[in-house]
């Protein structure tokens, strides 16, 4: 090569590297709108409170469905029955089906015929949340996995990956099977994936979830797992509980009694 | 000399280079202004929820209610940031049933300008319309 090209080069190189360094420089300062930090204030500190549950089984009465129906009525949750379209945020499961892997051997028949109440773990290490392309489904500030229902395009990655068979997807337009509209929560559209967000919208007014309220067996105790002295950390601290499939390492939030 | 010439060449480049990244400033910050004017501010959680005017004047939210549901959407959502303060200090709850809790004493006031210009919204698939609320 000839020393001019090379000079020149050399020369055109400092030029642009000059010309990227300043414009680096200056493009915080005019180009991207201004951040103004005192607007974030007002945001929760991240992983300050981890909320959670603890069912006690042995007090969740067998036959009675009124967490369930609260919450169902509260969330404008369609009925479609027991078919594949079913869409549900709480519901009993027979025990083996929500501690498959817990031993049966010898089992007494009273803890085997047991309904167990089920719905999501807002897991601490949430699978879903990983599969959601969109982040529609998304870990909160709180603990809570959350639905973004507004960014869900259905596409039910995050059904395959939650471990529980907490989600339900809308494959029809569920208003005409909510039969008591509630106006405390908005109903969803076909096509979103929806599921239990433990009551983030009683929460945030300082009310308990609608299932622990209206527990009449006190078999439901909600609390902040991050807070030793809480009440739900003292009974953990006190019982024998289980979480369920806890060999994934997803750290369910929610605990049993059995 | 033809190291003069390239001295010069590569000074020109640098300075076509500058110019091209303010011209890009410039476009970006135009861009952003309307929006940025109506930034909301910090709020402590105590202040009481003043509701007898609108968040915003009635011009600035006739063309810009979809950039404020969407931020306070964003904002509530996803960061937990509830609280929305007007430059004047008043103080409301990111939530569309702040704007619902006086609109929706007349149910036709989103239809009405909806049908007018002829745009839809699909807010109402999911969320409760004061046309059901009132049913
Ligand atoms: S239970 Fe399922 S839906 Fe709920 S957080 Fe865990 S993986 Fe996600
Ligand atoms: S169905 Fe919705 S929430 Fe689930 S993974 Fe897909 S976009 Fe995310």
């Amino acid at each position: 090569m000839n020393q001019q090209r090379r000079d020149f080069l050399r020369k055109a190189g400092l030029g642009a590297l000059a010309g990227i360094g300043a414009a680096a420089g200056m493009l915080p300062l005019f180009a991207l709108e201004k951040t103004d930090m005192t607007v974030f204030t007002d945001k929760p500190v991240p992983g300050k409170v981890r909320w959670g549950m603890l069912v006690d089984t042995r007090k969740c009465r067998e036959g009675c469905n009124e967490c369930v129906v609260r919450c169902h009525h509260d969330h404008n949750v369609p009925d479609f029955g027991k078919s594949k379209n079913e869409v549900k945020w709480i519901w009993k499961s027979r025990y083996e089906e929500a501690f498959p892997t817990a031993s049966k051997q010898f089992q007494s028949p009273d803890v085997e015929n047991r309904n167990v109440l089920t719905l999501c773990n807002h897991c601490a290490e949430p699978p879903c949340t990983r599969a959601c392309p969109t982040e529609a489904t998304f870990r909160r500030w709180d603990g809570i996995v959350s639905m973004d229902y507004h960014r869900c395009i259905g596409c039910r990655f995050c059904m395959a990956a939650c471990p529980y068979g907490s989600r339900s997807f809308n494959w029809q337009d569920p208003r005409p099977a909510v039969k008591e509209l509630s106006a405390t929560y908005p109903t969803r559209e076909r096509g979103v994936v929806e599921k239990c967000n433990f009551c983030s919208e009683r929460l945030v007014k300082g009310q308990l979830p609608a299932c622990v309220e209206s527990c009449a067996g006190n078999a439901l105790t909600f609390g902040d797992l991050n807070d030793p002295g809480s009440e739900l950390r003292k009974m953990l601290a006190a019982n024998e509980t289980m979480q369920r499939k806890p060999e994934l390492g997803t750290l369910p939030s929610v605990f049993y009694i059995i | 000399m033809s190291n003069r010439i390239s001295t010069i060449l590569a000074f020109v480049i640098a300075v076509i280079m500058f110019v091209a990244a303010w011209f890009f400033m410039q476009s970006g910050d135009g861009a952003s202004a309307p929006a940025r004017a109506e930034a909301p501010v910090a709020a402590p959680k105590e202040v009481p929820i003043d509701s007898t005017r609108c968040v915003a004047s009635t011009e600035w939210m006739k063309s810009h209610h979809m950039q404020l549901l969407n931020q306070w959407r964003h904002d509530s959502v996803r960061e937990g940031n509830r609280t929305y303060a007007t430059p004047d200090g008043r103080h409301f709850d990111k939530s569309l049933n702040t704007c619902l809790g006086c609109h929706a004493s007349n149910p036709m006031f989103c239809f009405m300008c909806h049908e007018y210009a002829n745009v839809k919204p699909t807010c109402w698939n999911c969320h409760i319309s004061p046309m059901e609320a009132t049913k």
